[in-house]
């Protein structure tokens, strides 16, 4: 599966006369009767792998609309869109914190539609930002930890875990590096809002000398080789289709709290083609493009009428008193303070070393 | 087009015009308070907020440190979803850390820290309210000022300040209906005695002159006692013309009774020679009342309120001289002594001259009738007055007034009507003049005077 899409990606690089972006996904537009002709430029964090069904679904409802996809990675992306604002219709990215500040500072447009006034409160601000995914951040555990100590279930549990066998788990344990990855960054932010304990957690991964990486993938690709047995707060939505590939993983959704991230959408306040991008949106958040991506993808759907594998309800439904989706609200400001960065960053490392031993 | 002037329409004007005027002054201060009230309650918003943050600034590695409690941006954001900005700056006005370079307060006074401001802001094109508090570090080892800078955009403000906006409109709409429904109710109320008045006056018989007996407020009864005097003064005009024409036929009916008992007389007889006594009695008879008519006619014209003839320039010495020309010779023919007193200089008056004439006529006559010996008529010049004096008995003071009503004589005198004096008072009214009855110059006799105003030429 994966091998074809990287074979058609392979194939589209080589066809594609454009140069300068590394991951593309383009659309012509199909001149149609009683089609709209347009074009959209969408800029994302989004995997082509997920974003491919979402906008394909869209281009079938709209073919007379060309469609321009950019794939930048998280830190590229608001850079890029700072220096050029008006050469992008619609942002969508899982950097919670630079999305609402883009929103805060007026970069995006109010978006007034039914589909916009229908969305939950909770997954919006303002009309300008809208959450349009629900991922929760988990753990993964290999069998051999289960089978020697059971299955954590919850960060308590967890965090018992490390301090009762920090010799068996000895570099057993991997979790995002918050110095070198915003997301980790992000997530340690979060978590030491939810709970003081939280630092005892870093300390324990501290003691067990916990690998750090950078991505949820680096991190699946050690648990799927045996490397490590546990990998802490993995972006859900990403390690769901490995842990079904791999008998001998399972995935866990702690009981006591799990974080919920969600990538949130905007319209450029310069948006180049404003019809399309709002024709955009509404698909994105219409029962049409959320059933895409409850269906086609893992990501998540948030529409309150959808229910099912792959919906913010089913998940609610069965993890509803742990979830805690990421505020929208400034607070996210908080976390790209510099000197907050660099405090938290500061006690990270020093809970992290606690221990003596220096970290890898 | 022009409108009916009316009471009612002035004094609802005059009402609701200040009414509306003091209703859009209510609803500006209303607005205005609507929006200090609201910017009041989410001040401490922004107070709090600062001060949050100013907790957690900190003295570390050689330099101002903080860090930021994400709650302190939370409390900024209400339900309206404000945009919020932050931003902290150190004692030179540094940036130190925050999410936006907010500007500082416009102009910096002392030292006072601890103390919060407020200001309205347009930044980047958004509406802010900043909310700065300016404070120093408590620490053993360093003393840094710095400033802490929030700000966040006005909806939650405005729609705080539109909820009290709406209360306080539908109060004080409330009140502006209940006061013109009062005012027009009272207005309607107090101008009822007038239509009251109206109709009462309407509903009169017009040939009574009784007065008005209808209770009134105090302003509309003055008007009623008004016009009961003028009902009164028309009573008593009119009953003065009632007696005048009684009077009048009275008169007329004597000499014609004489006639017609004397012609009865006459044609019992046969004797041409008493045919023709008779009719020279008769002629007489019928002479006398003749002129009694024409004296009638000029004294009705002459009490005409409504007679103002044309007056002319005319000579006082010149028609003295006239009078006494035209009188002399049937004076001098009853041993009268017709005399006349004039200045060289001619005397002018505005006059209508036939009126003086017969003003002097009457008053040369009644002066025969009355047993004079000697008539002078006088002019003189400053004042300009036309006399005529007489030796006969004259009047006592206290009846000359009496003297000047119609039909009223000094004595039994069969041949005069009474009227003389009374016609000479219409034309002196008729002049402007004043008629003055005095006494003779030696204490006797009478002496009439029209006293002619003096000439504005």
């Amino acid at each position: 599966m994966r091998h074809r899409w990287l074979l058609l990606l392979w194939l589209w690089l080589c066809l594609a006369p454009l140069v300068g972006a590394a991951e593309r996904l383009h659309y012509p537009a199909e001149p149609m009767a009683g089609a709209a002709p347009g074009a959209l430029v969408v800029h994302g964090a989004l995997d082509l792998a997920y974003a491919r069904p979402l906008l394909a679904a869209f281009h079938e409802r709209h073919p007379g609309i060309e469609i321009t996809y950019r794939n930048l990675d998280t830190l590229g992306l608001h850079p890029r869109f700072l220096a050029h604002p008006d050469e992008v219709d619609v942002l969508m990215s899982s950097a919670m914190p630079w999305q609402y500040r883009l929103a805060n500072d007026g970069h995006a447009q109010p978006l007034t539609s039914p589909e916009a006034e229908a969305w939950p409160a909770w997954a919006r601000w303002r009309h300008e930002l809208f959450a349009f995914t629900f991922e929760p951040i988990v753990m993964v555990v290999r069998r051999e930890l289960i089978e020697r100590f059971g299955r954590p279930e919850s960060h308590a549990e967890l965090l018992a875990l490390l301090e009762r066998h920090p010799e068996a788990l000895r570099g057993r344990v991997v979790t995002y590096d918050p110095e070198r990855s915003g997301a980790g960054y992000g997530y340690a932010i979060e978590e030491s809002r939810l709970s003081p304990r939280y630092w005892d957690l870093v300390a324990a991964f501290g003691e067990t000398d916990t690998a750090l990486a950078t991505t949820t993938g680096e991190m699946l690709e050690g648990l799927e080789s045996g490397r490590y047995w546990l990998g802490y707060n993995l972006l859900g939505s990403y390690a769901r289709a490995v842990v079904d590939d791999t008998p001998a993983l399972e995935l866990v959704v702690p009981d006591d709290y799990a974080l919920v991230t969600q990538r949130l959408a905007l319209i450029s306040g310069q948006a180049p083609h404003r019809e399309s991008a709002r024709r955009f949106m509404n698909f994105l958040l219409g029962e049409p493009g959320q059933r895409a991506i409850a269906t086609a993808t893992p990501l998540g759907a948030v529409h309150p009428a959808l229910d099912g594998p792959g919906t913010a309800a089913s998940l609610q439904a069965t993890h509803g008193e742990a979830l805690r989706p990421v505020s929208l609200g400034p607070g996210l400001l908080a976390t790209l303070d510099d000197l907050k960065r660099q405090a938290l960053l500061t006690r990270w490392k020093r809970e992290f070393t606690r221990g003596g031993t220096a970290p890898p | 087009m022009t409108r009916r002037d009316s009471l009612y329409r002035r004094l609802l004007t005059w009402l609701l015009l200040p009414m509306m005027a003091l209703g859009a002054l209510m609803v500006l201060q209303a607005w205005i308070e609507a929006r200090h009230t609201a910017d009041r309650a989410f001040d401490r918003l922004l107070e709090a907020a600062t001060l949050a943050i100013a907790e957690q600034v900190q003295w570390q590695d050689e330099r101002l440190w903080l860090d930021l409690p994400p709650a302190a941006l939370e409390m900024l954001a209400t339900d309206a979803e404000e945009r919020v900005f932050y931003a902290l700056y150190d004692a030179r006005g540094r940036f130190v850390t925050g999410n936006a370079d907010l500007p500082g307060p416009p102009h910096r006074d002392g030292e006072n820290t601890g103390a919060m401001r407020f200001r309205d802001l347009l930044w980047r094109d958004l509406e802010l309210r900043q909310g700065i508090r300016r404070a120093r570090l408590e620490d053993w080892r360093a003393r840094e000022r710095f400033e802490v800078r929030v700000a966040h955009t006005r909806e939650g403000r405005e729609r705080l300040a539109g909820e009290l906006l709406r209360a306080n409109l539908a109060y004080i709409l409330g009140m502006a209906g209940l006061a013109v429904a009062v005012v027009v109710l009272a207005i309607r109320g107090a101008l009822t005695p007038l239509s009251r008045l109206r109709r009462a006056i309407r509903a009169r018989d017009p040939r009574t002159l009784a007065p008005l007996e209808l209770p009134l407020p105090r302003e509309l009864a003055e008007l009623r006692e008004t016009l009961n005097e003028l009902l009164a003064r028309m009573r008593r005009v009119k009953a003065n013309q009632e007696r005048f024409i009684g009077d009048a036929s009275h008169q007329l009916r004597t000499p014609l009774a004489g006639l017609s008992a004397r012609a009865e007389l006459a044609l019992r007889q046969d004797d041409p020679q008493r045919w023709r006594e008779a009719l020279e009695a008769m002629q007489a008879t019928s002479a006398r009342t003749s002129h009694l008519a024409v004296q009638l006619l000029s004294l009705t014209r002459l009490d005409n309120p409504e007679y103002r003839p044309e007056l002319a320039p005319v000579a006082l010495d010149e028609l003295a001289r006239g009078a006494v020309r035209s009188h002399w010779s049937a004076c001098h023919r009853a041993g009268i002594d017709l005399g006349l007193e004039a200045p060289d200089i001619p005397v002018t008056v505005a006059g209508l001259d036939w009126q003086l004439e017969e003003a002097l006529a009457n008053l040369i006559d009644n002066a025969r009738r009355y047993g004079a010996t000697r008539i002078t008529v006088r002019v003189t010049a400053a004042p300009p007055t036309l006399e005529v004096e007489d030796d006969g008995p004259g009047i006592p003071a206290d009846k000359r007034l009496l003297m000047l009503r119609p039909f009223h004589r000094g004595s039994d005198d069969p041949d005069g009507s009474g009227l003389g004096l009374a016609i000479v008072d219409g034309i002196a009214r008729t002049h402007g003049a004043r008629l003055r009855l005095d006494d003779g110059s030696d204490g006797q006799g009478l002496r009439v005077g029209l006293h002619f105003p003096e000439e504005i030429a």
